[in-house]
């Protein structure tokens, strides 16, 4: 065989650099070992390979180095672990007290089972807040929910009692005195069923010393039928029961009312048509 | 130390032995990865691994079927050809040419370790056109001589050929630098 033109062929190139494939590099293998001149040309640029990576490779880093040997270190340390010789004293313990490993397991299960504990304390005290918190809630809401049915009811039944019963309408007006030019309020009222409501359509606010008081005005004089809320406006509210009267007047009056009317500080009047 | 000494201690897995194919083999080693891989980080994270992965499994390396540092040299070389094929560099989109080596290895000399990047480039300068694109792909980029082949259409025993000069003529220079 030619020895020069196999060499020349630059398989021995490719077996170095690891790109043969396991037969060719049998091959390669064996016609080293048959002929020296094959060897020393490997030989000779594997040399030549070393040389050339030498030349142009600077060093990793440092730490490149202490990284492989941390991660070596099992490696080396494998021999070094398998001689000691306190094994068979440790064996002994073990046997002496085999109390031990129960103990451990057991204070492990207590340690565990704590932990678990305190976590449902923690989640189910939190939970009994959130609980507690959506009951106030809904007491709250039942409540104005029942508000809103008693107002509703009250209504319902004014309303019913405006439709069915025989109301007149009253009006008063603040037009002739000096109190109050634009006062307006409604008397409506039943003289059958002696039902009183009025409704405020303008009455300016008063202050807390002071209330509106309704006057029936019949022929026994003036009776106090109850107080006004200026601020309940456009709404009815029941006054006292009335079965005679010529007129309705309203008055400012000392809080809560007065037994007959301060003719000064008449706001409005209204006769029955 | 001999060689077949240096294999034995590995076997034995003794750490000073290991030490000492450190010193003399990583500088060498870690040439064939970080003209591969261009990342100096990610080429030490290679060379890291393949060291590790030449000391465990020392077993496994014949001395029937070549020196000790062509068998380290091609697992480095692999591995960083791995890396190199693996999503994480080709991202990045950079082309390890010689140039790019060289330079890297003068912004590196001076600073951690002293390289002879003026020789590296004397000896790159020897080689003729074709040459120089064959140690490019086959050394620098990680090609096989048969992806050569494919991908620019020379034949097989052109691409061996052409290997075979190159080195000879980085051979003949080696002993002049």
């Amino acid at each position: 065989m030619d020895i020069q033109s196999y060499i020349a062929s630059g398989k021995l190139e490719l077996f170095l650099l690891g790109e043969l494939n396991e037969r060719e590099r049998e091959e390669v293998l064996a016609l080293s070992k048959q002929y020296p001149e094959i060897q020393q040309e490997l030989n000779e640029l594997e040399e030549a390979m070393f040389a050339l990576d030498e030349l142009t490779g600077t060093k990793p880093s440092p730490k490149v180095k202490d990284k492989i040997f941390a991660s070596l270190e099992s490696e080396f340390k494998k021999e070094e672990t398998v001689k000691p010789t306190a094994a068979p004293i440790e064996a002994k313990v073990v046997k002496l007290s085999p109390w031990k490993p129960f103990a451990v397991a057991a204070s492990l299960v207590a340690i565990i089972a704590s932990a678990v504990a305190v976590f449902y304390a923690n989640k189910f005290y939190e939970r009994d807040q959130q609980f507690t918190a959506l009951m106030q809630e809904q007491s709250v809401m039942a409540d104005n929910l029942n508000q809103v049915k008693l107002d509703y009811e009250q209504k319902d039944t004014q309303l019913e009692k405006i439709i069915a019963g025989a109301f007149k309408r009253v009006e008063m007006k603040g037009e002739g005195f000096d109190m109050q030019k634009d006062a307006k309020v409604d008397v409506f009222w039943d003289q059958n069923a002696q039902e009183v409501f009025v409704a405020v359509n303008n009455l300016n606010s008063l202050s807390e010393e002071y209330d509106y008081q309704l006057w029936a005005i019949g022929d026994d004089g003036p009776i106090g039928i109850g107080l006004v809320n200026a601020g309940e406006k456009l709404t009815l509210q029941q006054m006292e029961a009335v079965a005679q009267a010529g007129a309705f007047a309203i008055t400012i009056e000392p809080k809560g009312g007065s037994e007959s009317p301060t003719l000064e500080k008449l706001v409005v009047l209204g006769e029955v048509a | 130390m001999e060689e077949e000494q240096l294999i034995a201690g590995l076997r034995a897995k003794d750490r000073k032995t290991t030490e000492y194919l450190y010193e003399k083999y990583s500088r060498a080693l870690f040439a064939v990865i970080s003209r591969i891989v261009h990342d100096s980080d990610i080429a030490e994270e290679v060379f890291h691994d393949s060291f590790v992965k030449i000391i465990k499994k020392i077993d496994r390396y014949e001395e029937s079927k070549g020196r000790l540092y062509t068998w380290m040299a091609n697992i480095c070389r692999n591995s960083a050809i791995d890396k190199l094929r693996s999503k994480e560099i080709s991202q990045s989109g950079k082309t390890n040419t010689i140039d790019d080596f060289v330079y890297g290895l003068e912004s590196k000399s001076g600073t951690v370790e002293q390289t002879d990047a003026i020789g590296v480039r004397e000896l790159m300068d020897q080689l003729n056109e074709d040459q120089r694109f064959i140690i490019e792909y086959i050394y620098f980029k990680g090609y096989t001589h048969s992806e050569v082949s494919e991908e620019f259409e020379i034949p097989l025993g052109t691409v061996k050929s052409r290997v075979r000069a190159s080195l000879q003529v980085l051979k003949k220079n080696l002993d002049r630098i």
